[in-house]
């Protein structure tokens, strides 16, 4: 069926399309227009913006711990809404269909769900099934698991790694490979409450940075698109910004992305020995191109802190609000479910929202970094539209800025900062950065061939209106949202790499895991047949 | 089978206040109850439901420090056993908790247990022939104190705080408090099918304490018939546990009001659903209601059921996801012996259909 989206003014930073145009559709990929022949439906989209769909490369929607965090604060998620028909759980507050609805209504499309271990990759992807209308893709959580350190401890070569991080993403149908505070949560078992980039991992003699680049190295040599994703060690201390920087050192030239960069922008500056580290952060980012960031804006309100950082999450515990929290020392990383409520009259959490504010503006290159809120840690992705508003306009900064206490806001450079984000600068970092970043040639832009996942957008004066209800969403050349309603459900697929692995690592793993842990490593895998909806997998081709 | 499924689906359509208990299924059998039961505005349940609420309580109150069973095997150095009855449930999760050997990174001590018990219907091990070398098993015999009793005790001296128990039990105890903060990775296993909140509160604190100077996880043990599991998805697709009610049209829950039992003995229920896959366990209501059972073809429905339907059992007769006690996560098992037994969620989206065609709203 061709549809034809008449008249809008499309955002296509790719194909260098910046005006009022058309945009065709035919079976679920854009086209270029038919020389003769109609469009069976058209959508008028005239004083209307025309952009792809998003893409979220890092936020925590599914899995153990995500799930941990609904069953831990039911009082946080009650709503009394009806859900309307054909929506099963689209009310439902903080469920899997909320989540996809949520997303959808602002024209995301494509989530990533970043810290999966191995050890939950069933759940993760039994719970992404059920959200709708959205693609969505998993990273798999590796650097804490004993296999793995086992073979560095024992000098194993590049080759035997590599395997076994191959086996790893097909066994979990991960997108990527993510590594969180390397070696610390493995620490943390040994009884260790601070963990370094040169610090040691306990019984296995190997250091954090040594974990980090080995992994960086299997990645590459596996082509996997995306780049290592690295969640640092030290997340949230006072003058941690060194430990980013010299994290953003040791990629040594090779790419890496830095995940949730606003939580490593801490100098110790000050009479309350807290500042922002954002510039010195932004030019140590601007001076390697090898290295991408996402920033994981802080915004002020209650959340719930979600990581799979179990030392971090440990040593958080006392500022739990509510007071409660869950610790897991899981097989390999496990995870910490902390609730925490930033606020705006609080010294810390202000100089916190400014420094990821001054991330975004102070990075010069919108294809290196990317539009998060590490959800829900830094806030729940529903409050995009709000920082979209905040990175578009400087007056609404500086009307906000005025509300919080000076005292914070003097240990930021953000009141001196003048930079407006255009549309198109939020259409490469929210759409065309993201896709090429993880390696989705068909997603991101608006050229012949791509998915036609597409959002328009209602332009106004209030850029938080405009964001918040998309006017018109495509999934796949299908409507999927009307005046930031969901018109229908239909359920995506989970993106993965898969990447060819010799074939003998696996009888390695199984021996392995049944001796140390007891059962078999094959129940790690994640079967089409377990998801329980169609062609529930994309499989996405690795570099050579 | 498909006279029995227009029966249900037509005693469903007529319901006005419909539970679905049991729930011993797989999570497509879940999936599709939870589907349902948001269809019909109906209330869901789990068999296991009061157990796991208790653990599920302690954590919705207070912290938790929770580790897996893996992690538990392989770095257990110290593993206080708390209950009378554990022995049963612990041969699924844990088979060789008492060998000594540690699979742990680090040359560690040798595998200590300690076990408090109330003394109270003790299951003594009986299977095992010589095994070695056996982990030493030291055992405080609550002689008739309670096991909430014997926790709080263990606390108090952790901490050094007096306790009102006789002399020789409180120096057993010191002699446990000083192993426990000796621990290098302790661990801490109960089922809360024997213990209440408050002492399940108690040693999840106890947990906390020794966790400011060494480290201890715990390490509940899950009650059987995918009631962990089930409990994710009713997680992930309501944002709730199980006694959760669709009645208004958005899940709403309370552990007290969406009890089936409850529902059904006080005629708040006016037709039920009992899903037990797994095994024979019954309902425990008393009252007579309209009832659908689907049942295991080994079991025996539930008396009174005016509709029966057989179902295969997930992972045996056809492959299905539930959790997996020895991995603690959910894992996909395929069929043993493809017998031709449908699954739950086949029967359940039959009466779907059954509803869509006498016009009960769809989905
Ligand atoms: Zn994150």
């Amino acid at each position: 069926m061709l549809t034809c989206i008449t008249g809008g003014y499309v955002i296509d930073p790719p194909n260098r399309r910046d005006g009022i145009g058309d945009l065709w559709m035919e079976n679920g990929r854009v086209v270029t227009a038919p020389a003769s022949g109609t469009a069976h439906a058209t959508f008028d989209a005239t004083d209307r913006i025309v952009m792809a769909g998003a893409i979220d490369i890092h936020s925590h929607i599914a899995g153990g711990n995500v799930n941990t965090a609904r069953l831990l604060l039911p009082e946080e998620h009650i709503r009394f809404d009806p859900r309307t028909a054909g929506m099963p759980f689209a009310t439902a507050g903080s469920s899997t269909f909320e989540t996809g609805c949520a997303y959808a209504a602002m024209g995301f499309t494509t989530v990533v769900e970043p810290a999966i271990t191995p050890h939950n990759a069933l759940q993760a992807h039994l719970e992404l099934a059920d959200v709708p209308i959205i693609d969505k893709a998993i990273l798999t959580v590796l650097g804490n698991d004993d296999y793995l350190l086992a073979l560095m401890r024992d000098n194993a070569g590049p080759a035997h790694i590599r395997d076994y991080v191959a086996w790893m993403l097909d066994a979990t149908r991960g997108l990527g490979i993510k590594v969180i505070n390397a070696g610390g949560a493995a620490a943390f078992k040994e009884n260790v409450r601070s963990f370094s980039l040169e610090d040691i991992v306990p019984a296995y003699g190997v250091t954090s940075r040594r974990i980090v680049e080995t992994l960086q190295r299997a990645v590459i040599d596996l082509g996997v698109p995306h780049p290592l994703h690295v969640h640092c060690n030290n997340l949230g201390l006072p003058g941690n910004v060194d430990t980013a920087i010299a994290t953003i050192e040791a990629a040594q030239g090779l790419p890496l992305h830095l995940a949730h960069l606003q939580f490593y922008a801490y100098g110790r500056d000050g009479a309350r020995g807290f500042s922002s580290g954002a510039p010195r952060l932004a030019e140590a980012v601007n001076a390697k191109t090898n290295v991408t960031v996402d920033v994981g804006q802080v915004m002020f309100g209650q959340t719930v802190t979600v990581s799979c950082d179990v030392l971090r999450q440990f040593m958080a515990r006392g500022q739990a609000n509510p007071s409660k929290w869950v610790i897991v020392d899981g097989d390999s990383n496990g995870g910490g479910i902390v609730p925490y409520k930033y606020r705006a009259t609080d010294f810390h959490n202000v100089v916190q929202w400014a420094a990821g504010l001054e991330l975004f503006l102070l990075i010069d290159d919108p294809t290196r970094v990317f539009f998060t809120t590490d959800h829900p840690n830094g806030a729940p992705f529903t409050t995009y539209p709000e920082i979209f508003a905040l990175l578009m306009d400087r007056e609404l900064r500086a009307e906000t800025i005025a509300s919080l206490p000076p005292a914070a806001i003097e240990m930021t450079s953000l009141a001196a900062l003048k930079r407006e984000y255009t549309l198109n600068e939020i259409a490469v970092m929210t759409r065309s950065a993201p896709a090429k970043l993880l390696g989705l040639a068909d997603r991101g832009h608006l050229g012949p061939g791509a998915i036609a996942d597409v959002a328009v957008y209602a332009p106004d004066k209030d850029k938080a209106k405009m964001f918040r209800q998309a006017a018109l969403v495509f999934k796949d050349g299908e409507l999927v949202v009307r005046d930031g309603k969901i018109v229908q459900y239909r359920f995506g697929r989970a993106l993965s790499v898969r990447p060819r692995a010799d074939r003998t690592v696996e009888s390695r793993i199984r021996t392995y895991y049944e001796a140390t842990y007891g059962f078999d490593a094959a129940l790690l895998k994640v079967p089409d047949g377990a998801i329980g909806r169609p062609d529930p997998f994309e499989t996405v081709g690795c570099n050579g | 089978m498909s006279a029995a499924v227009a029966e249900a689906a037509r005693l469903l359509a007529a319901s006005r206040a419909p539970v679905i208990a049991g729930l011993g299924t797989d999570i497509a059998g879940a999936r599709a109850a939870l589907l349902l039961a948001d269809r019909l505005g109906a209330t869901i349940d789990h068999m296991h439901s009061a157990t796991l609420l208790r653990d599920l309580d302690v954590m919705r109150e207070t912290g938790l420090v929770l580790t897996t069973p893996g992690e538990a095997r392989r770095r257990g150095d110290v593993v206080l056993l708390v209950g009378d009855g554990l022995a049963e449930s612990l041969a699924d999760v844990w088979p060789d908790l008492d060998l000594a050997a540690l699979p742990r990174p680090t040359k560690a001590p040798e595998r200590r247990v300690l076990r408090l018990t109330s003394g109270n219907n003790r299951a003594e091990r009986t299977d095992d022939g010589p095994r070695t070398p056996t982990a030493r098993t030291d055992v405080i015999d609550g002689a008739g104190a309670s096991l909430p009793q014997l926790v709080a005790a263990l606390r108090a001296r952790a901490n050094g705080r007096p306790v009102r128990t006789p002399a020789p039990l409180v120096d057993t105890m010191d002699g446990f408090a000083k192993i426990l903060k000796s621990a290098k990775f302790g661990i801490a296993v109960w089922s809360a099918a024997e213990l209440d909140t408050l002492a399940i509160e108690m040693l999840c604190g106890l947990i906390r304490d020794l966790n400011a100077r060494t480290r201890f996880a715990g390490l509940p043990l899950p009650p059987g018939y995918n009631a962990f599991g089930v409990l994710q998805a009713c997680g992930w697709m309501t944002g709730y546990p199980m006694r959760t009610t669709f009645a208004r049209g958005f899940p709403e829950h309370d552990p007290w009001r969406f009890d089936a039992v409850r529902l059904v003995d006080s005629g708040e229920a006016d037709c039920a659903m009992w899903i037990s896959s797994y095994g024979a366990e019954k309902p425990l209501w008393r009252r007579d209601i309209p009832l659908i059972a689907l049942s295991s073809e080994d079991a025996l429905s539930p008396p009174g059921a005016q509709v029966q339907i057989a179902v295969g059992r997930p992972g045996v007769d056809h492959a299905g996801a539930h959790f997996c006690a020895k991995a603690g996560t959910l894992a996909h098992f395929a069929a043993q012996h493809e017998t031709g037994l449908p699954s739950v969620a086949a029967v359940l989206a039959q009466i779907c259909n059954a509803l869509d065609g006498i016009g009960k709203s769809p989905c």
